[in-house]
């Protein structure tokens, strides 16, 4: 997908313009949290749970290349075929070619961040195939040609009625020709579109949440059944996953599950927690004929090398957003690429350049929350925070921004001219202010005072005045 | 495809800042029980037999079952369920159960998989985890996954003796199956399909089962 991070600030001013968007949102962030706290809340274990994620993925990520060669030899004894992709390039023209070689036409699909990462719907219908999407999320968006807002709730942001609309819009074909309004009738009918493409479906493709490396397992978690439908019924599996999903053993996967349903939705398990290894066996009745697994570096290899390493113990549970601020204000969208939020501001600027997507980490207001609710304690304002020097370092950053900061550092360095100006400053501004203590309007802060706020005036003496004056009232 | 693989291995190993290992690394690594190497951390269960710490979880979720003492009693069980529902007596059943008296139970059944004209699929579960009121199935002929996906209610055969604290008492049970152990698909469920993607309300039977019903028998 064509990033658009770079118009971040025009988007996210939309975003905040966007009276349905906010609404969709509103009801959103409570949810999560309050849900996630209550299941955290109930599990005495999940601090050391977390401690013993860590290592796991950190064990893994250290002996990674040992890990993946144990998957793949194992993945291959059980029948099944693994593919290598160095590139997104790579990971499409596999895809493509699987599906080109089994002759298909219709391919259903569970949702898997990584196929959106890499591109793979874009490839695989301008090869002509007709590929539908199976969570009810992703297939709302497929409709409207979104990309996805949440990585667990792909169409968090839009309401029921622009999903009736959609519906009513794209289900006429089928003769379901009723205009709906509520939550249950239109589940039903989305089922029903939907059951019959998993019946007609040739390949079916789904992502991993995690690869076991004793058995060539991999592992799919949703509450739907879609994912399941999808690898069960068409004659070819096709698994998409980035190469950081591998683990050890199935007890490091039930480790992870713990954290990962919790953290996600507040759900102790997930409903559907899958794990398949290999093609069907010989006097199976049901299952796919090909099972094929593309194991997907595009650029993972580079982050493990260096100070993003942490990244990679990311599980993709969303709670980082879910919890964030920012992104509880603007969405997803804002974000103009695949992965929004915290994790997103890390990721975005990581594959399609700090030059495309600068002003995702500087969209953060450092107050750690993501951090906090990690269940695999990855450092995101640490992180953020990295790719801001490496930002100003690139000298990629707007000019008068750079140079703001460049008098700040000087200022700062000297403290007695700091102490000095900041004096004067606080009593002009006292001065200007009047009676009224406040400001209403002030030259080249025009949008702060957007929607009727007014600026307090500095009261009193300047910190360091009353700070040292107490220190000598103390001595 | 095999360039694809060393390409990525070697970008690894650069990474890492280390050649492949050696024999007698891979050995160690192999040798360890999973990636942190001690036992895993196992979460407290409630107070209560197992019986009553999974079927909490299982409502929870949404689930529903009932308890029976011999494994004859499962088509009876079976109609009740379907007739309590207003269903018509037929069911895709697991060739596993098919020795069961279904026609005793007045139950038409079609054994083997489903395409999806049934409105109630019965299998049998492997094992049973308390911890979150999960069932674990696996795929076979005797027991087709479509069985738990395609028709409207789901119901389960679950053995009292089957029952285990957590999932990885399952794992250390497949394991002793040997290298033939991990079947196609391994399904741990807990509760019927749900989706909550449109405005966040929670709707079961999103494609899956609209309900799941599990048949303890003692």
């Amino acid at each position: 997908m064509e990033p658009l991070s770079h118009a971040f600030k025009e988007r996210s001013v939309w975003a905040l313009q966007d009276e349905t968007l906010q609404v969709a949102l509103n009801r959103a962030k409570d949810g999560f949290a309050v849900k996630r706290a209550k299941a955290v809340g109930a599990l005495p274990e999940f601090e050391s749970l977390r401690d013993r994620a860590v290592d796991i993925k950190n064990h893994t990520l250290e002996n990674l290349d040992h890990y993946l060669e144990r998957y793949a030899d194992a993945v291959e004894r059980s029948g099944g075929k693994v593919h290598w992709a160095s590139s997104a390039e790579d990971a499409r023209r596999i895809v493509v070619e699987i599906c080109q070689a089994s002759g298909a036409r219709m391919i259903t699909k569970g949702k898997s961040m990584v196929g959106e990462e890499v591109g793979v719907n874009g490839a695989l219908e301008e090869a002509g195939f007709e590929v539908v999407e199976t969570d009810l999320g992703e297939y709302i968006i497929q409709l409207a040609h979104e990309p996805p807002s949440h990585i667990i709730v792909p169409a968090v942001h839009k309401t029921r009625g622009q999903i009736a609309d959609l519906f009513h819009q794209n289900h006429q074909k089928y003769g379901l020709t009723r205009k709906l309004a509520e939550v249950p009738e239109m589940v039903n009918e989305a089922r029903q579109v939907l059951r019959d493409k998993y019946l007609a479906a040739d390949v079916g493709i789904t992502g991993a949440n995690f690869l076991i490396a004793e058995s060539g397992t991999s592992v799919i978690v949703t509450n739907e059944g879609n994912g399941d439908l999808t690898c069960s019924l068409p004659k070819v599996h096709i698994v998409t996953a980035g190469i950081e999903k591998v683990v050890p053993t199935a007890e490091d996967a039930s480790t992870l599950l713990r954290l990962l349903g919790r953290s996600a939705t507040g759900q102790d398990m997930t409903t559907y927690t899958t794990f398949t290894t290999g093609p069907k066996r010989s006097g199976d009745t049901d299952g796919p004929e090909e099972y094929h697994v593309v194991l997907i570096d595009n650029g993972r290899t580079t982050m493990l090398g260096d100070q993003f390493r942490e990244m990679l113990r990311c599980i993709r549970c969303g709670a980082c957003m879910n919890h964030c601020p920012v992104y509880g204000a603007i969405g997803g969208h804002a974000y103009g690429w695949v992965y929004p939020g915290p994790m997103g501001s890390v990721l975005t600027p990581l594959a399609v350049g700090l030059k495309e997507a600068g002003n995702l980490p500087n969209a953060c207001t450092l107050n750690g929350h993501c951090a906090e609710v990690c269940p695999v304690r990855i450092p995101l304002p640490d992180l953020l925070r990295t790719l801001r020097h490496r930002e100003y370092q690139l000298r990629l950053g707007l000019k008068p921004m750079r140079w703001g900061l460049a008098a700040w550092v000087w200022f700062t360095t000297h403290p007695r001219i700091y102490r000095m100006g900041t004096r004067v400053q606080a009593r002009m501004l006292a001065l200007l202010a009047g009676r009224k203590g406040r400001f209403r309007r002030m030259p080249l802060a025009g949008s702060w005072f957007r929607g009727g706020r007014d600026l307090p005036a500095p009261q009193g003496e300047t910190f360091m005045a009353v700070w040292q004056r107490r220190q000598r009232g103390k001595g | 495809m095999s360039g694809g693989r060393e390409q990525v291995l070697a970008a690894i190993r650069r990474s890492l800042g280390r050649g492949a290992l050696g024999a007698d690394a891979r050995a160690a690594l192999d040798a360890r029980r999973g990636a942190t190497d001690s036992e895993p951390l196992l979460p407290k269960l409630p107070k209560g037999t197992s019986a009553q710490v999974f079927r909490d979880g299982l409502e929870k979720v949404s689930g529903t079952m009932s308890e029976l003492t011999a494994l004859d009693e499962v088509p009876g069980a079976v109609a009740g369920y379907l007739a309590g529902h207003g269903l018509a007596l037929e069911a895709a059943v697991a060739p596993s159960l098919e020795t069961l008296d279904w026609a005793g139970a007045g139950i038409t059944p079609s054994v083997g998989p489903t395409r999806g004209g049934d409105f109630a699929g019965v299998s049998h579960a492997w094992r049973g985890v308390a911890e979150s009121g999960s069932l674990v199935l696996l795929s076979g002929p005797d027991n087709p996954t479509s069985l738990n996906f395609l028709p409207d209610h789901h119901l389960v055969v679950l053995r009292a003796q089957d029952l285990v604290p957590h999932l990885e008492q399952a794992w250390a049970a497949l394991r002793e199956q040997g290298e033939e152990g991990w079947p196609r698909t391994v399904n741990v469920i807990t509760g019927p399909s749900r989706t909550a993607d449109i405005e966040l309300t929670i709707q079961l039977g999103a494609h899956g089962p609209r309900s799941l019903h599990v048949l303890l028998v003692d």
